[in-house]
């Protein structure tokens, strides 16, 4: 194990963590809810770092990716729902980012949505196309570091530390109405799909396969997931925080994304707006890069095509295609002019009908003998497993009631 | 499990990706051929969308190979070396015919740029 590759890979996924939905419902569920949620961000997070070391390690063991796995323990007919309902999800995700993206540019330049779209579209592309692998990740995973300034501004607004403490016990707020509890089932289901989107295990198995990950990786693996998504997380909590102590006793509801930068501009001035904007500019776009590509990956494993970013661009045309025309179908949803927050939550809604049908096959593979011989899951990791999948599952069949019962959260 | 040992399921072997002796991936396995009346034996792999028609409902079908193609290419067993969670050939897969949709997307594809 390579301390500085390990140190390298658990930075980027700290970097990385961070999204325009996990932004967007951070600060709007610490303003609603005070310190409340805070519970649901740290179970969330177990629950990702479970199914994220289990995707790394079948990459490693089994030497294939996911979706390839998928289709054989699937099945065609249920592969072919679950490719095209994660095509769907991941669609509406990138657009979601890239929207995000947009619209933080707009307020660091000043220059019109739309065109910083089309711009930062083509620029994201042509990252991509340049750049090997590991700096695609690491350039974006390490530049959205910059959002750390929101952990800083936390401790410099002297928040109650034992409120906080309190918020990581779960818990449902006492003396809500049925209106009320509703919005908060809501936004507990919000949480668990921001934080479990099912891009992210599509990615980093990917991602192993790309770097050639063997059983020697297996303790990397464990370390990257649980440091990288547990920091990461921590950032993300910081979000929340922050929102509760200064936007919640105003009754500030952030209803647009750079609102949560404004977190930074309190205790910090201009540069830590400036620090926060540039920490969630490369957040978002590395999370759109990754959407993206979790798409194209999907496609190209599901028919069994050449894919992956440690070829160049020639030697996997198909998946090349495949990717490009993905981020400009994601452009197109964008140019429609429809409202970020829109996009947001249905990226949230989609993702989380498509969560199980993500993580069971997962779980079915990482516990089959078969492929992972005496890596198979352990006792630990098979009962989390399907603790989180039984709560996915609960999570995916309440969505759509609460989504329409509370207006997407908004009471 | 070898090429020509016995096999408890077909299932065992329906959707596993394959890799070519250079180890690119250059399909799925669709469907599979079998000779023999008494006792069946596999002849061949069959990949492509053209391989689905027994595997989903017709409506299904039509619209896949609209977009798809209904393109079939066979992959002899005596061309496959191992079936593990893929299956290797021993040969290159634009042998058997298996890269011409990626030859065709290629000619979209411009050869510069990348690090």
């Amino acid at each position: 194990m390579n301390p500085l590759e390990l140190t390298l890979g658990i930075m980027t996924a700290v970097g990385g963590f961070v999204d325009i939905s996990e932004l967007v419902f951070a600060a709007k569920a610490g303003s609603t809810f005070g310190y409340a949620l805070i519970w649901v961000f740290a179970f969330s997070t177990v629950g990702i770092i479970v199914f994220s070391e289990m995707s790394g390690r079948v990459a490693a063991i089994a030497k294939q990716p996911v979706f390839n796995l998928m289709r054989h323990r699937l099945g065609l007919k249920l592969g072919l729902v679950t490719l095209l309902a994660s095509i769907i999800s991941n669609l509406v995700t990138c657009a979601a980012e890239i929207g995000g993206v947009s619209l933080i540019m707009n307020y660091l330049t000043g220059a019109p949505y739309l065109v910083m779209a089309v711009v930062l579209t083509l620029l994201i592309i042509l990252s991509i196309w340049v750049l090997p692998f590991k700096w695609i990740e690491r350039i974006y995973g390490l530049l959205g570091l910059f959002m750390i300034v929101f952990a800083a501004a936390l401790v410099g607004i002297h928040p109650p530390w034992a409120k906080i403490a309190a918020g990581f016990v779960p818990q449902v707020p006492h003396g809500l109405s049925t209106k009320e509890l509703m919005t908060f089932g809501y936004f507990c289901v919000a949480i668990v799909s921001a934080v479990l989107f099912p891009y992210e295990v599509y990615f980093y198995s990917s991602g192993g396969i790309e770097e050639e990950w063997g059983p020697k990786d297996l303790l990397t693996n464990r370390i990257t997931s649980i440091l990288g998504m547990g920091l990461g997380s921590l950032l993300a909590i910081s979000i929340l925080a922050n929102s509760a102590q200064l936007f919640g006793p105003a009754n500030i509801s952030p209803e647009i994304p750079g609102s949560a930068a404004l977190e930074a501009a309190i205790p910090f001035g201009k540069w830590g707006l400036i620090l926060a904007l540039l920490g969630m500019l490369f957040a978002v776009a590395g999370a759109a890069v990754e959407t993206c590509m979790a798409n194209a990956y999907s496609i190209a494993q599901f028919f069994g095509w050449k894919w992956g970013r440690h070829k160049k661009p020639w030697d996997a045309p198909r998946f090349t295609v495949t990717w490009i025309a993905l981020f400009v179908a994601a452009l197109l949803v964008v140019l429609t002019g429809i409202n970020v927050m829109t996009l947001v939550e249905l990226a949230i809604l989609f993702s989380i009908l498509v969560l199980p049908l993500t993580y069971l096959p997962l779980l079915l593979l990482a516990g089959d003998r078969q492929y992972m011989r005496e890596h198979v899951n352990g006792r630990l990791a098979k009962g989390l497993g399907w603790v989180y999948f039984a709560v996915i599952t609960v999570a995916a069949l309440s969505a759509i009631p609460l989504y329409l019962l509370t207006s997407g959260g908004n009471g | 499990m070898k090429p020509d040992g016995p096999m408890k399921l077909v299932a065992d072997l329906l959707d596993l990706p394959l890799i070519d002796s250079e180890g690119c991936y250059c399909g799925i396995v669709d469907d599979v051929e079998f000779s023999g009346s008494k006792e069946l034996k596999l002849k061949a792999l069959l990949v492509g969308a053209g391989a689905y028609s027994g595997r989903m409902p017709r409506w299904l079908y039509r619209i896949l190979t609209k977009v798809a193609g209904d393109r079939v290419t066979r992959v002899p067993m005596n061309r496959i070396r191992s079936i593990a969670s893929a299956v290797t050939l021993d040969c290159p897969g634009s042998e058997l015919g298996l890269q011409r949709s990626e030859k065709t997307a290629a000619k979209w594809i411009p050869k510069w740029g990348a690090m």
